[in-house]
């Protein structure tokens, strides 16, 4: 009986050892030894084959201060580090030399490739951010007009810190459809594709009262990684319809008495995309189904007719189709396969594919689209009549 | 090193007193055997003496001598 | 005879089959980098090919009911070619568990703690399975259902939670692949997760009764091979092409849950049901190992033996292989070619032998 207690005793005590000295304290970072890292920018540098790295890193104590709460002057919560080195991770350790601590990577909002590395070709500095530990796959991607370090340095209004201000400036991309945002793995996905072209948000900045101000102006193609091409906001638009992913936005078409605009919100949109090779020639049918309602009219002429509504389906259908032909039409200019048409002709045609896939440069222009539009307004938001004096309507 | 001495003699002290004393002696061969061969591992784990994988050996043998294997990518 | 004095209930016994293919939903990582997108019909070829193994598995436990495998490999093949044969299973077992060990590590060097020193999470996780094992397979049985609860509840969570992520075109085309590559697939996952249950025919043993044996064993295998396709298709779902480049495919799927900025950073929750289902499916090994070392020692109980091996496996497993690229390579080839034998001929064999001389005979001999 003794024994048996003695041996629980022992059990207790080993137990309450354990639990002291297995709480895994062995290689723990406390916050105050992290430098959490919330944006990344990537430049080149002046010496060739050396890269300046921007690290946007949070400052703990003035974090937690409410924004706006400007008595003491400028006090930024966060500071941007940058050091030089030969490749990524080499430039991630130099920090340390001006940080003491090690980055932590694990918040990292945003990567910004500036324009000169963009050109160059990405294929050589994206393994980093895909291959690190700590990088997760959802942070966003985008190329700067200019420098990456001046889109990070940006100082927002509304938001503490340029990153997350940049990540919501591209999460807005819902509202207008112009622009998509891309993420490490979707980046990493079109890499991978040997005929699909690569697009990621471009940042550019606008002076304003001697302030820069960011904004996203518009998506940048890649071709195996190196930026080919610019693509604005319609023909953006436009490959959002193929693509199905307009979530949101705004059209315009002039109203069917010509005296005046009408404007639509688009609510949704889908689409549908079926490649076809015939007599060896391959065509895409595109499908596009889209609804809207009428969101703003500027003539006083009362749009909300059966005839009227039929008019300006029309007339934003063609819009819309007009769209997809420029964004088309920019994608044949830069030869550059940003549909992903390629890889919806390698899931229909396998066998055929890989023949193809070998001459992709030639055949893609070749590529012959039949764009089918069904537009449809549901509803006028919540005027039945413009407000207006009209003496036809009787 | 110190960890390896410390929990071998704790694998001892758990085990042999029972086996003894209830004349298990041909439990206490085998313990025995594996205890030994378990240490001289741990020995040349923390000596730093390269151990010979067994799956090594095997891959040879199945690869280079009878040449049964997947095409490689 | 036996050695082991507990015994386990059929539905445990579907518990622990269950459990013990949860296990291996990490390891088709080994053949999403050479199936790719077909992986889901891998998985399903492979359940086909081992069902009929399985059954001669569970036939040849009911007839030599109350016995482990190294008993029936003495009957079968008489005294000194059975603990040959016995030797060759335990040499397997002991290699599996060496590998599913590593398997643990790795999994926290390169994801969860990369700082640490390898041997200290192998010495901690090996300590504690030995431990499991010293408590009896009753034990290990009544906890069954909870880890095979926990970790089913984590793989549908996380297809549930992905689903707007996913895009079902990532499964075209089918048939890309050739052949040759879909047939190691097939034989990766006969292996690893399926052909590994003929540690089973240890434990089957234990049942009190083998009357539903048949159906328990494939409604385990059945949830086992369920949630493996579930695995497979939310990650090629999900990842799509990029599946093949990770190290592993489940963990960055994962790492995408992004919903409504606050159900982020999931990857913990894998961490923690791969670390439970990894432990129940070593202690289960580890416990085959024991209790066939020592059945063929001819020893009164196992439980000498649990600490010295225990030793001796996480030596093993720190030094067989030295990276993660050489494990997988080993894998893929030797691996699974020095266990076909094993798995796949020995027990319908002794089965056809044993309904060939009618054995076993209630008096113990060859053909008396």
């Amino acid at each position: 009986m003794g024994k048996k207690t003695n041996f629980s005793m022992m059990k207790l005590i080993l137990c309450f050892f354990m639990l002291l000295t297995l709480a895994g304290c062995l290689s723990a970072r406390e916050i105050n030894d992290l430098e959490i890292v919330i944006g990344m920018g990537v430049d080149k540098d002046e010496k060739p084959g050396s890269i300046l790295l921007t690290a946007q890193v949070v400052k703990e104590d003035t974090a937690g201060r409410a924004p706006g709460n400007g008595s003491g002057g400028d006090s930024k919560a966060f500071w941007n580090v940058s050091s030089r080195g030969n490749s990524i991770f080499d430039a991630v350790r130099q920090i340390t030399h001006k940080t003491g601590n090690r980055l932590f990577i694990s918040h990292n909002q945003a990567v910004v490739f500036g324009n000169d590395i963009a050109a160059e070709g990405l294929q050589e500095y994206i393994d980093f951010f895909l291959r690190a530990h700590e990088m997760r796959p959802t942070a966003l991607i985008l190329v700067a007009e200019d420098r990456a370090s001046d889109v990070l340095n940006a100082k927002p209004e509304t938001e503490k810190f340029p990153a997350f201000n940049i990540a919501k400036l591209v999460k807005t991309y819902v509202f207008t459809s112009y622009f998509y945002k891309v993420n490490m793995k979707d980046f990493a996905s079109c890499l991978m594709s040997p005929t699909t072209a690569q697009l990621a948000p471009l940042v550019s900045s606008i002076p304003d009262e001697g302030n820069k101000d960011i904004y996203v102006s518009g998506m940048v193609a890649f071709k195996k990684g190196k930026m080919v091409g610019k693509l604005n906001h319609d023909e953006v638009r436009g490959l959002l319809w193929v693509l199905g992913k307009v979530k949101s936005g705004v059209i315009i078409v002039s109203s069917p008495n010509g005296q005046g605009k009408a404007v639509l919100e688009i609510i949704r949109a889908k689409s549908k995309v079926t490649p076809e090779i015939k007599d060896g020639k391959i065509v895409m049918h595109i499908k596009i189904k889209e609804e809207s309602s009428l969101s703003e009219q500027t003539t006083t002429e009362n749009l909300a007719t059966d005839k009227a509504f039929e008019k300006i389906q029309e007339a934003s259908a063609e819009v819309i189709r007009q769209e997809v032909m420029a964004s088309f039409d920019k994608s044949k200019e830069l030869n550059a396969d940003i549909f992903g048409f390629g890889e919806m002709l390698h899931k229909k045609y396998n066998n055929e594919w890989k023949t193809l896939k070998n001459y992709w440069d030639e055949i893609y222009p070749t590529i012959e689209l039949n764009i089918d539009v069904e537009t449809k307004i549901i509803k006028t938001d919540l005027l039945k009549k413009p407000a207006s004096s009209s003496e036809e309507e009787k | 090193m110190i960890f390896l001495l410390l929990i071998y003699a704790f694998i001892l002290i758990i085990n042999v007193p029972g086996l003894i004393k209830r004349k298990e002696w041909r439990d206490l061969t085998a313990f025995s055997i594996l205890y030994v061969i378990a240490f001289a591992l741990g020995l040349m784990y923390v000596l730093d003496i390269p151990i010979p994988s067994p799956m090594k050996g095997l891959q040879h043998l199945i690869v280079d001598i009878l040449g049964i294997e997947y095409p490689q990518g | 005879m036996s050695i082991e004095k507990g015994k386990i209930s059929s539905q445990q016994l579907l518990f622990l089959i269950a459990g013990f293919v949860l296990g291996s939903v990490l390891l088709i990582d080994f053949t999403v980098g050479i199936t790719e997108q077909q992986t889901w019909m891998v998985i399903l070829a492979a359940l086909a090919i081992t069902a009929p193994v399985i059954l001669s598995y569970v036939v040849l436990a009911k007839r030599f009911a109350g016995m482990n495998l190294v008993q029936m490999n003495d009957m079968v093949y008489g005294r000194f070619l059975g603990k040959v044969v016995s030797t060759y299973y335990i040499f397997f077992f002991l290699m599996t568990l060496s590998f599913n060990i590593r398997d643990v590590g790795e999994l926290y060097i390169t994801f969860l703690m990369p700082d640490k020193p390898f041997i200290f999470l192998l010495v901690v996780f090996t300590a504690i399975c030995a431990y499991a094992v010293t408590k009896g397979i009753e034990v290990l049985a009544r906890v069954s259902h909870l880890f095979v609860v926990t970790g089913m509840f984590v793989i549908i969570s996380t297809f549930i939670l992905l689903i707007d992520q996913m895009d079902f075109s990532n499964f075209l085309p089918f048939f890309e692949l050739p052949f040759i590559r879909i047939f190691q697939g097939i034989h990766i996952v006969s292996t690893i997760p399926f052909g590994e249950t003929v540690a089973f025919l240890m434990i089957m043993g234990c049942l009190n009764k083998t009357e539903h044996a048949v159906k328990n064993t494939f409604f385990g295998l059945f949830i086992g091979v369920v949630s493996l396709l579930i695995v497979a298709v939310r990650n090629t779902a999900v990842l799509g092409r990029t599946q093949t480049i990770w190290t592993s495919t489940s963990f960055q799927t994962i790492r995408l849950i992004d919903i409504g900025t606050v159900l982020t950073r999931m990857d913990f929750l894998v961490g923690i049901a791969q670390t439970i289902l990894i432990f129940f499916k070593c202690s289960l090994l580890f416990y085959v190992l024991v209790v066939a070392l020592s059945q063929l020692f001819g020893l009164k109980s196992y439980l000498p033996l649990v600490l010295p091996l225990a030793g001796i496996e996480v030596i093993i497993a720190a030094t067989v292989f030295q990276s993660p690229v050489d494990h997988a390579g080993i894998t893929q080839n030797a691996g699974i070619i020095y266990s076909i034998p094993l798995i796949f001929v020995i027990p319908p064999l002794s089965l056809l032998i044993a309904k060939i001389r009618g054995l076993p005979k209630s008096e113990r001999g060859k053909g008396t």
